[in-house]
């Protein structure tokens, strides 16, 4: 068996933080709740209440914005809506302990049907949607008088106590708010540290990839929404009470959207305490200035807000924590771990013999515009085979590959797999081939740029397991089975061609894959890398593997394929023997140029 | 005429070539071997000023060229036709060929060069006033290297002119380059067609993983084991 | 019928309105890939220009077009060169979102700071005088607008189709790396193009000023409508752009009558978000191929 020995266990961590910065957190966010009760004045306390209830906000809006990277800036229907059902119950006689809830659920609702079908749109257009739907709730919300007072706007009853969330004295409004940070920041680091926030941040940084990686992509979007809209209607209950009257313009106001993604941003998006710390620094300068300057200053904050966003963007686009992190590591002793003895492959064992076919690809027909690119691609592949499929750049190779992993529907034909029960399925998307055992690389890497090597591979281990634990010491093994070993920690932008071929393979078998597609993997990396990669997939095949492998590495085709098929200009012109294949006349012509077949002659 | 100097060169934090020198002297044909992603394409943008180098020197007839911009490149008469023909697909043939000439030394001879370009390549002309989407692969690659002399350049680089066409197609894409070299252009070439560059060229470079390991006249590389084996499958 | 024809004008009027505002938008989504959030404050600052050039040398609101075109021309071309050009090459999509968001709330805060929230009226200098043809009535200055954005929009395309420089926009717009190889500075042609658009909703500005009171959020009002007709017209299209503004002129124009004023929003909206859910490429932008699988 293959030798593997494992990194040294990591430092006392609570995934991902060490304590002592659990300390230090707990210091600041308990600092952060004395200072306004030491100081005791009536300005202070509201400016810590408004910052508190920013940093709840930035922090649920991060959640989609930071972590899925959906970029809402319609946030304030949200909490408009939280603000609204909270009022309307309270004056039916609920308290908004309840009608928070209420409200949570009726956002829940909302977001759930507006982001569905906004989902597939990126960008700027998602943004451009939010805003959208942002100003026909406004509209919708001045109209609707009998319900939400119009333009006049709502005022609470004038009921005092906890029980009605409305106080008289200070501190428990401080208390509340200071509580609904901790939620929102416990909610989102669990969220984070967890297998949905892999699958999200996996989901941001490449759909197709995660979507390999059988990541139900959409569903984990919508619980991310889901999420995010649910808390940040229950902070608009509470923020209501407090400012205890509520119009259309103020609940679904698009500068208020802006501000609270701005806080993240400015802290460091898809971070979980970037939000508060931009909160932290803004919220005081703006409200002091508000407070001081009045009226003669009008517009300065948000002046100020637009300039250090730009200049945020421009000079440090991933915010304080940004900056903090790279304080942090100069500090720290990098802590390497060293290189792992990576295994040799082991003494040729006793190769099965082929089973029966595992998957069945028929009559695949496929049209780009004029182009006909696949014209009647049908082949087997046998379980536990090495099947070679080769041509000249252009010939359809890769369009084929996509087709039977679910990335593209053919126009017509169809592919079959074999279950692992041994009934036959006919999956469609790429959550389908994934569940089946389909396992793919692209040609083009497609690291999680963002992320580490081992969280990279820890998203193809949550295919079969949703314990980090679990899915973190199958992503260390995989590593140093292909030789990543010594690169867990580093970001996977940061590796070489060759370092990204194999962490795509690592990312698949971690999945442990009944079937594997091979798109180049081979391709531009090295003499001994090539060797390394020819044993590895050789060995992974003995592990019962069956593989269907795109290559253009001559030498690579001809020692792992078991069969050849040869496509050339959307067609199968040739398949058999690797030998027989690359003395196929028709073959030659096609792959390695006419003048070669008289040169031959 | 070209001259490159221990060149470093990749794509961000990633580098693609280590230490490539090569050079191409006037009216040479000089092809580049090597396997997908052996930095072929990488070395023709380098040269083209896509791509900056992060060492080295490349050498235009005795100037330094290593800081410029492809569009100051394309001044001094390097011409790249790019990988995948790169038309633009919503322009017509005619304007296509126009911006070939859009640097104001060959846009003063815009009209000549355009009779001249024509006169090699009677099917551009039929399709003049199409979009250039609407034309098959083979017509785009004639427009594309149609383009490419519109610029009157003095070393002219294909990257792959027979990427993605049938064999029939390639065929007519080679006679037309062999058209050209035969009027004494200086040209670089990277294809994947190893067999007929080497044969066409005077000389090769075999580029892998980003290095240059082995360099002779194209005849003898074709007769090179190693080539023999990596490239041609024998 | 005198209601229908009345509405019909309305929505057109309105239409050109849209057009003017929209056409720069479109301009820089089209060629350099930006959706500029501050767009709706370029115009403002035009606005506001115009209002202080009126004001303070009582000219002719139209004469104002010698300052506030040039003006929006140089902020547009320094947005491009200091904000918008460092940032091309950024990773994610929402560093250059929020690049123009900022600058957006920057702009609009300024001028809360000089102008105050007051609204300023630019003198109408006999552009809201109602003139009636036949059985409908309409102002001057809408007529005006209508004819100059058609004019604009005639003029942007025969510049785009007929000019070196117009041709080399487009180049850079179909295939930057290819644009590139031919020779074009394609960073000079972003900052021309930005300049351009912002250029265009100078003019618009200046025909806006004295029909509409000024405010510092005026441009949000505009703008957002802007992008409904930029969707529309699919992006990047100056003449889809122009159609889609008469169709959602006429939308808001029925839809308020028939509906209620204060629901025109949610209709023209409403339009919007289906447009974008079920047709991204817009009603008459082409379907793009998607079909290949790339990162």
């Amino acid at each position: 068996m293959t030798d593997i020995s494992l990194a040294p266990p990591a430092p006392a961590r609570l995934a991902g933080l060490t304590w002592r910065n659990v300390f230090a957190l707990a210091g600041f966010l308990a600092a952060l709740f004395v200072i306004p009760v030491v100081i005791d004045d009536d300005f202070i306390y509201h400016i810590f209440v408004t910052l508190f209830i920013f940093a709840a906000l930035s922090t649920a809006w991060n959640i989609v914005g930071g972590f899925a990277g959906q970029l809402s800036l319609g946030h304030a229907i949200f909490y408009g809506i939280g603000a609204y059902v909270g009022i309307i119950l309270m004056n039916m006689g609920i308290s908004p302990w309840l009608g928070m809830f209420a409200g949570a659920a009726v956002a829940v609702v909302v977001a759930v049907a507006i982001s569905y079908p906004c989902f597939r749109l990126r960008g700027p257009f998602f943004a451009l949607a939010t805003i959208a739907f942002l100003e026909v709730f406004r509209v919708l919300a001045l109209h609707f008088r009998e319900l939400t007072g119009g333009a006049t706007g709502l005022m609470i009853p004038l009921k005092f106590g906890w029980e009605w969330m409305v106080f008289r004295e200070r501190l428990p409004p401080l208390i509340i708010a200071f509580g609904m940070l901790l939620v929102c920041l416990a909610v989102a680091w669990w969220i984070r540290s967890h297998r949905i926030g892999f699958q999200l941040v996996a989901t941001r940084e490449r759909e197709s990839a995660a979507k390999a990686a059988g990541v139900d992509t959409v569903k984990v979007r919508l619980i991310a929404v889901s999420v995010s809209a649910a808390l940040t209607a229950m902070v608009g209950t509470f923020h209501a009470m407090y400012l205890t009257f509520i119009e259309p313009a103020a609940m679904f106001s698009l500068p208020f959207s802006i501000q609270i993604a701005m806080f993240a941003l400015i802290g460091g998006i898809g971070t979980v305490f970037g939000p508060l710390l931009g909160a932290v620094l803004l919220v005081p300068i703006s409200e002091v200035a508000r407070g001081w300057l009045g009226a003669h200053a009008l517009g300065l904050h948000g002046f100020v807000y637009g300039a250090v966003l730009i200049l945020v963007v421009l000079f440090m686009p991933n915010g304080l924590m940004g900056l903090l992190s790279r304080l942090n590591k100069s500090s720290e002793t990098s802590r390497q771990r060293q290189a792992q003895t990576i295994t040799a492959a082991q003494a040729p064992s006793e190769r099965p013999s082929l089973g029966d076919a595992i998957v069945k690809v028929e009559s695949l027909e496929k049209h780009f515009g004029g182009l006909h690119v696949t014209n009647n691609v049908g082949f087997t592949l046998r379980e536990g085979e090495i099947l070679g499929l080769i041509g000249p750049n252009g010939a359809g190779k890769t369009t084929v590959f996509n087709m039977i992993s679910g990335f593209l529907a053919p126009d017509s034909g169809s592919v079959s797999v074999r279950g692992a029960d041994g009934t036959w399925h006919k999956p469609t998307t790429p959550a389908d081939f994934a569940a089946i055992g389909v396992g793919r690389t692209f040609q083009i890497v497609q690291p999680f740029a963002a992320m580490t090597v081992e969280e990279n591979i820890m998203v193809g281990a949550f295919h079969r397991f949703s314990d980090v634990h679990e899915a973190r010491e199958v992503a260390r093994e995989t590593a140093h089975r292909m030789g990543l070993g010594p690169w867990l920690d580093a970001e996977a932008r940061g590796l070489t061609i060759g370092g990204l071929k194999r962490l795509e393979m690592a990312r698949v078998m971690a999945m442990k894959p009944r079937v594997l597609l091979l798109d180049e993997v081979m391709a531009g990396i090295n003499q001994t890398d090539v060797r390394r990669a020819i044993d590895l997939t050789l060995s992974i095949r003995d592990s019962g593997v069956s593989i269907i492998a795109i290559e253009h590495v001559m030498q690579a085709v001809m020692s792992l394929s078991d069969r050849v098929i040869v496509l050339s200009s959307g067609q199968i012109i040739a398949q058999g023997k690797p030998q027989e294949v690359v003395r196929d006349p028709t073959v030659i012509e096609a792959y390695l140029g006419k003048e070669f077949v008289h040169a031959q002659a | 005429m070209l001259k490159l100097e221990t060149i470093d060169a990749g794509y961000g934090a990633t580098t693609i070539l280590h230490d490539v020198s090569l050079d191409v002297n006037a009216g040479e044909v000089v092809t580049i071997v090597g396997a997908n992603g052996a930095g072929k394409t990488t070395t023709l943008r380098t040269i083209a000023g896509l791509i900056r180098p992060t060492s080295g020197r490349i050498l235009f007839e005795g100037r330094d060229i290593t800081r410029l911009s492809a569009h100051e490149t394309v001044d001094l008469g390097i011409t790249l036709i790019p990988e995948g023909r790169q038309l633009f697909p919503e322009m017509t043939v005619h304007e296509n060929l126009l911006m070939g000439a859009y640097r104001s030394a060959a846009r003063e001879k815009q009209a000549d060069t355009l009779e001249e370009v024509l006169t090699l390549f009677p099917r551009v002309r039929e399709r003049l006033d199409q979009n250039a989407a609407s034309l098959s692969g083979g017509e785009q690659q004639m427009v594309a290297i149609a383009r490419g002399m519109m610029a009157r350049p003095k070393l002219l680089m294909f990257d792959e002119p027979s990427l993605g066409l049938a064999p029939i197609i390639v065929a007519q894409v080679f006679a037309v380059i062999d058209t050209i070299v035969k009027t004494g252009a200086t040209v670089l070439i990277v294809e994947q067609n190893v067999f007929h560059t080497l044969k066409a060229a005077d000389r090769g470079y075999v580029l892998e993983n980003g290095e240059i390991v082995l360099t002779d006249s194209g005849k003898a590389l074709l007769a090179n084991d190693h080539v023999r084996q990596a490239y041609l499958g024998i | 019928m005198d209601t229908i024809l009345q509405l019909l004008a309305n929505g057109l009027m309105l239409g050109g309105l849209f057009a003017i505002v929209a056409v720069g938008l479109t301009l820089i989504f089209g060629i350099v890939k930006v959706v500029n959030f501050a767009h709706g404050e370029f115009l403002m600052v035009g606005m506001y220009l115009t209002f202080l050039v009126t004001r303070m040398l009582g000219l002719h609101p139209f004469v104002a077009v010698i300052v506030v075109v040039p003006a929006l021309f140089l902020i547009g071309a320094l947005t491009q060169r200091l904000i918008i050009q460092p940032l091309m090459s950024a990773r994610d999509d929402h560093i250059q979102i929020f690049a123009t968001v900022g600058l957006s709330t920057a702009l609009i805060n300024l001028a809360l700071l000089v102008f105050g929230a007051d609204i300023a009226n630019t003198p109408a200098s006999g552009l809201r005088t109602p003139i009636e043809i036949g059985p409908v009535r309409v102002l001057s200055g809408q007529i005006a607008i209508f004819v100059a954005s058609i004019a604009l929009v005639i003029g942007l395309q025969l510049f785009l189709q007929n000019t070196a420089m117009g041709r080399a926009i487009r180049a850079v717009a179909q295939n930057r790396s290819a644009a590139q190889l031919m020779g074009i500075n394609v960073d000079r042609i972003y900052i021309l193009t930005f300049g351009i658009g912002a250029a265009c909703v100078g003019v618009a500005a200046v025909l806006i000023a004295p029909l509409y009171p000024t405010s510092p959020t005026i441009g949000t009002y505009f703008v957002l409508t802007a992008f409904v007709v930029v969707v529309l017209g699919g992006l990047g299209s100056i003449p889809g752009a122009f159609v889609g503004s008469l169709v959602i002129g006429l939308i808001d124009s029925f839809a308020g009558f028939y509906i209620g004023s204060d629901m025109r929003e949610v209709a023209v909206f409403g339009v919007f978000l289906l447009i974008l859910i079920l047709r991204p490429a817009g009603l008459f932008g082409k379907q793009l191929n998607l079909s290949h699988v790339s990162p």
